[in-house]
């Protein structure tokens, strides 16, 4: 599985209560969707640090990182590099 | 003075000061008003008598103060509904107060569409933003909130209600798993704000980072605290990024900011907290469950100039029952304070004699913030609203100085982050699943959230039923704040001779498994 379908699959199992998987796109702002909350952030840290093996500052906790399934997806391929 | 007339006075004495700040958009209380006036208008047009409930699903934003205010305006009753619910939920709540009225955004109108033609009270639905997938069922008036904005009449109306009169229905999770209606009145609510715009020396130089949600009574609070002062209210919603929300706050130069204590555990654990001076912060304020000693330490230590006021409330008080001074923070570290202006708070026995110095009660409390009861249940009412007060169900004790130090609540509702969970709830949804037997939800610490949602569940003989199978039931059936964190699978249940299950017992166990790790 790439870095994109892990991130998606973990935000739709986790984080869409049942909602159609189709209604998000990769594109997407999780918050403004209402997808995920503070703790949902946290929890979404603790997957990818554990699955891909980085490590995430504090200052990285930033919309622009973690915001949508595309943004995520960036963020971890630029910590892998 | 009636709540609405917070926003009034101030368009005309502050007309052009801003009264709120969200995101890119900013707003004078003339503009305030005017936007409430437009919709009030629409409102009374449509049909909205004094009395009639309205129902809000919006998230904290200039509209829904728009919404929050005209509603009073027309006479209304404001029932402001939580954005993270399901269809079930809305259903059940909407039955019990039957609106006239829906209020959403576009975002949570899909909320609706399977309920809307059985919610026979709704007459007018009012949709910010553009959502074509709902039926119009008959005489359902669909009109949308810009368009209103855009052509409404900016008059003030004239409505004749009294301070007596019901401003607002706050639901919160009953122990029994049903929601109940906190039915507030315009004077309760206007004792409260008076009594925290005094604590908390607020005027209208006072800008407030606000990131709890208006629909809870503490945000409540915050809203109608800087209406009333004509102060400025920052509106962000964004707090799973706080550094996001410092930048903000620090770029604005917010005199306050309020949270709850997972809010300030995040903050001290994984924000830039550090790196800003806070040359304008003047207060911080907690509520929404005990904060323990050491965060408040480490906060104390982190921004030393900024007064921390340690708060508690009940959305049945209006919001606020007790603070705890500042400058006594060190010296009665772990206290609630006392009373704030207005309220009396008293420990006392079963017996309803008052207890001694130390010794453990429940807090009565008594102040013209406590509610009129909780709507259509007068058994309920008349189980917390007794001629001594209000029953909190929190056990406290005092100290020689009167101050009160919270022992445990009553009820086993879990606190998690800013919200108030009944296990009842859960274990209702838990035993809809055909594969449980049945199961014990539990609150047990957590670091930064206070409590984790804990279920404990005994499947059936030969089932297969995956902790992940039963998250997605859960997923599919409660909002994402109520669906247990931990999920464990057990043989049987510790229950007393009488066969009702011993949580303390479940809560004791987990604590130990997490000590031995």
């Amino acid at each position: 599985m790439d870095i994109k379908t892990k991130i998606r699959t973990f935000v739709v199992d986790n984080f869409m209560m049942g909602m159609n998987p189709e209604e998000l796109a990769d594109k997407d702002s999780l918050l403004d969707k209402g997808i995920v909350d503070s703790t949902g952030v946290l929890e979404l840290v603790g997957f990818l640090e554990e699955t891909f093996e980085i490590q995430i500052e504090d200052e990285e906790l930033i919309p622009d990182n973690l915001d949508s399934v595309d943004k995520i997806a960036a963020y971890v391929n630029k910590k892998q590099s | 003075m009636l709540v609405h007339q917070f926003l009034e006075t101030n368009a005309e004495l502050h007309s052009h000061r801003e009264a709120l700040v969200h995101l890119d958009d900013r707003v004078t209380y003339i503009e305030l008003e005017r936007g409430a006036n437009r919709l009030a208008n629409f409102l009374i047009d449509s049909g909205l008598k004094p009395g009639d409930r309205i129902a809000i699903l919006l998230d904290s934003s200039i509209n829904y103060v728009i919404s929050y205010f005209a509603v009073l305006k027309g006479g209304g009753i404001v029932v402001a509904l939580n954005t993270a619910t399901t269809s079930r939920i809305i259903k059940n709540i909407l039955s019990d107060c039957t609106p006239s009225a829906i209020i959403v955004h576009k975002q949570y109108a899909h909320f609706l569409t399977d309920i809307i033609d059985d919610l026979e009270s709704v007459e007018t639905l009012v949709i910010d933003g553009h959502f074509e997938r709902l039926e119009r069922k008959k005489n359902l008036r669909i009109e949308s909130y810009c368009e209103i904005q855009l052509n409404g009449d900016t008059k003030r109306p004239s409505i004749n209600i009294s301070s007596d009169d019901t401003a607002s229905i706050i639901y919160t999770s009953g122990t029994t798993g049903n929601p109940k209606g906190v039915t507030l009145t315009h004077s309760n609510l206007r004792a409260n704000t008076d009594s925290i715009v005094e604590y908390l020396s607020l005027t209208y130089e006072d800008k407030v980072m606000a990131i709890l949600p208006f629909f809870y009574s503490y945000g409540n609070s915050l809203l109608l605290t800087h209406i009333r002062v004509g102060g400025c209210l920052v509106i962000d919603s964004r707090f799973a990024y706080p550094n996001v929300v410092l930048e903000i706050m620090s770029r604005e130069k917010a005199t306050g900011f309020s949270g709850v204590p997972s809010t300030f555990a995040i903050l001290m654990h994984k924000s830039k907290i550090h790196d800003y001076p806070w040359n304008h912060l003047r207060y911080l304020s907690q509520a929404g469950g005990p904060m323990s000693p050491a965060l408040t330490l480490k906060i104390m230590e982190a921004i030393p100039h900024v007064k921390i006021f340690v708060m508690y409330g009940q959305t049945e008080a209006s919001a606020r029952l007790s603070y705890l001074e500042p400058d006594r923070l060190l010296e009665k570290i772990g206290s609630i304070g006392k009373g704030i202006p207005g309220v009396t708070l008293t420990v006392k026995d079963d017996k309803g004699n008052i207890c001694p110095v130390g010794e453990t009660g429940e807090i009565i409390a008594r102040g013209d913030n406590i509610m009129k009861g909780y709507w259509n249940q007068p058994e309920e009412t008349a189980r917390v609203l007794k001629p001594d007060g209000l029953h909190t169900g929190d056990l406290a004790k005092t100290d020689e100085d009167g101050y009160l130090y919270i022992v445990s609540r009553k009820s086993d509702m879990i606190k998690s982050g800013a919200h108030r969970i009944s296990p009842k709830e859960i274990e209702e949804i838990l035993a809809e699943h055909e594969d449980i037997i049945e199961s014990a939800v539990i609150g047990v610490p957590d670091e930064i959230m206070g409590e984790n949602i804990k279920a404990v569940i005994i499947l059936k003989d030969k089932s297969n039923a995956t902790q992940r199978d039963i998250l997605k039931h859960c997923r599919i059936n409660l909002p994402v704040f109520k669906i247990p964190k931990i999920v464990e699978f057990r043989e049987n249940l510790p229950k007393t001779p009488s066969g009702k299950i011993k949580k303390h017992v479940l809560v004791s166990e987990h604590i130990q498994q997490k000590e031995r790790g």
